[in-house]
């Protein structure tokens, strides 16, 4: 007797388990995660976000495979510090930060199929946390990724931390740092990238006014003689400022910058809420249907 | 059953009120929501699934508050807008199998329903396509299809019809009417098309300018009739002589052209136009009674025939 089974394809009733809005959220987070790196897609969907990806990791391939060559002396001199090495990979930050925010938003909004997801169990808050999700694990990537990446290679080469307290250190001020620029750089993008549902002109967007409210804030600082605390303007250099604060590099006056610890981390978390509020006010009044 | 009560329901936007204290109910089956653009279909279609806030009065959408319990109300509602929400570079069945998840489905079940409801529209070997490789037919198909994966208790289409070809509406109303009947989903057919909500649904109701202008069974609406249509194979004069002979008995009727109509106060009536044309020796081309159309409720509902 054949076992061959003749499937009938075609409508049934659905009498199955029912889940709530955390498995929708869930649902698009993931969603918009292979959207953002282009699975399912065509090959050109995948080239920006690769191509960002190495460069984030490059730095910290090569500084691996350098300090297996170099003697000791030579290694301690070439080798970055870890808070140091945002400085090799910030262009590539801000790349990712102009492309990943305006793919997770801007398509939905110029296809419409926003309205698909409020009509389903997601309302305009679950809908922007899943977005916002899906944004700050994209960035997270390249945030924490290379810099993990980079303690590990040496620590395997008895060039990172002493001991395994020193390592334990070190990778959570990595997630510490990562985590917090994520976040950052998640809520800037998100709210510059809920202004228009254009991607292009979101991405430019977003370059432009991290690019911009430096110079403003460097203008500020040195030719108008504003004290060094009005470089948290700057929302490409406020960030970095509290990875330097998780990181225990002075910025009192012995610094290059004289501004008070305490400021910094209440500069970038009102920069961080300000951005999540923005772009939460703009979805609550985006006309969906009328 | 009623699937949807609203009481006074009024909703403005700006300086425009879309919804002018509507009161109604939607029992299951298949509703065809009809109005001109601008009626408020669409707006009512929102208040159904409680993305927006009525200015006034109430609606229960399956015995819920679509406002406050949004997320339970859409659990069990499906929604195909009128525009195109589709995003043309994700594959037809990732997007209905994603859409399908978002409305609680785990994704197993998403996966397989995706599948199944792709073949239900005809689109069982074009699933794998980008939707915007898919033609306007097919797109429209994609997007009943994700609106009836997570087997809704009730779908919401807004102009599913629009930008088809004849052929492709024959095949989507095919379509809809099998929703409604055979996979027994009830169905809000939002159109401004009087002849495809005249085709496909059980009950109307019919919006004007944000106002309930009629609406029932559409059975109901046809036996409204109040007059007599008499064609006579005669002229115009022979049809103004039949006329004055009804008068004389006590019908009213009025003549135009060939055609003579009478008020249909009683069954009577037929006998008294059968004697009055035996008398005076005019014969009858057609005689029934003027149902009111569909489009009788709907002209009168729209200012009295200014289509």
């Amino acid at each position: 007797m054949s076992d061959a089974v003749i499937h009938d394809r075609g409508y049934r009733p659905y009498d199955g388990p029912r889940l709530g809005q955390v498995h929708a959220v869930k649902s698009l987070t993931l969603h918009t995660l292979q959207r953002i790196f282009g699975l399912r897609r065509q090959a050109r969907s995948k080239a920006l976000p690769f191509i960002v990806v190495v460069l984030a990791y490059l730095p910290a391939i090569v500084f691996v495979g350098l300090s297996a060559l170099l003697p000791k002396a030579l290694r301690d001199a070439t080798l970055p510090t870890y808070e140091g090495y945002y400085g090799f990979v910030s262009g590539a930050i801000i790349l990712f930060v102009a492309f990943v925010a305006p793919e997770a938003l801007c398509p939905d909004r110029r296809s419409r199929s926003l309205s698909l997801y409020l009509a389903a169990l997601l309302d305009r808050t679950t809908y922007l946390v899943a977005k916002a999700l899906a944004i700050f694990l994209t960035l997270l990537t390249v945030t924490v990724g290379p810099v993990l990446l980079l303690v590990l290679g040496l620590s395997i080469q008895n060039a990172g931390p002493d001991g395994l307290g020193e390592l334990a250190i070190a990778v959570g001020r990595i997630l510490a740092a990562g985590t917090s620029l994520s976040l950052f750089f998640t809520a800037v993008s998100l709210a510059l990238s809920s202004l228009t549902d254009r991607r292009a002109v979101a991405s430019a967007t977003t370059i432009g006014v991290l690019i911009g409210s430096g110079i403003v804030a460097a203008v500020l600082e040195e030719a108008l003689k504003f004290p060094d605390a009005f470089l948290l303007l700057s929302l490409n250099t406020a960030p970095y400022f509290l990875v330097n604060v998780i990181y225990g590099v002075t910025m009192g006056r012995e610094a290059t910058y004289e501004i008070p610890t305490l400021i910094i981390p209440l500069a970038v978390a009102a920069w961080t809420v300000a951005g999540f509020g923005f772009a939460w006010l703009r979805y609550q009044r985006l006309q969906v249907t009328r | 059953m009623t699937v949807i009560r609203a009481t006074e329901v009024t909703k403005r936007w700006g300086a425009t009120t879309a919804l002018d204290r509507a009161t109604f109910t939607i029992g299951d089956g298949i509703t065809g929501l009809l109005g001109a653009n601008g009626a408020g279909k669409t707006t009512l279609i929102g208040l159904v699934l409680g993305l927006h806030r009525p200015d006034g009065g109430t609606i229960e959408v399956l015995g819920r508050n679509p406002w406050t319990a949004g997320s339970e109300v859409r659990a069990k509602v499906g929604y195909a807008p009128e525009h195109d929400a589709l995003p043309p570079d994700v594959r037809a069945h990732d997007l209905v199998r994603h859409l399908a998840e978002v409305h609680g489905l785990p994704r197993r079940e998403a996966t397989e329903r995706a599948n199944d409801v792709l073949y239900e529209v005809g689109l069982g070997e074009e699933r794998f396509r980008p939707v915007g490789t898919m033609s306007t037919g097919q797109r429209q198909r994609v997007k009943l299809a994700q609106a009836i994966a997570h087997d809704p208790d009730i779908v919401l289409l807004d102009e599913p019809t629009n930008g088809l070809d004849p052929v492709q509406r024959e095949q989507m109303l095919a379509l809809i009417r099998r929703v409604g009947s055979v996979l027994d989903i009830d169905v809000v057919l939002s159109s401004h098309l009087l002849e495809e909500v005249e085709r496909v649904s059980d009950q109307v109701l019919i919006l004007d300018a944000g106002r309930v202008a009629g609406g029932g069974k559409m059975g109901e609406l046809g036996e409204a009739a109040t007059e007599l249509d008499v064609e006579i194979a005669g002229t115009a004069s022979q049809a103004r002589d039949l006329v004055k002979r009804l008068a004389a008995v006590g019908a009213a009727a009025t003549a135009e052209g060939r055609l003579v109509t009478v008020a249909l106060e009683s069954e009577r009536v037929f006998d008294l136009v059968r004697d009055a044309v035996a008398d005076g020796g005019i014969g009858i081309r057609r005689l029934e009674r003027r149902t009111t159309s569909l489009e009788d409720v709907y002209l009168a509902a729209d200012g009295g025939g200014t289509a």
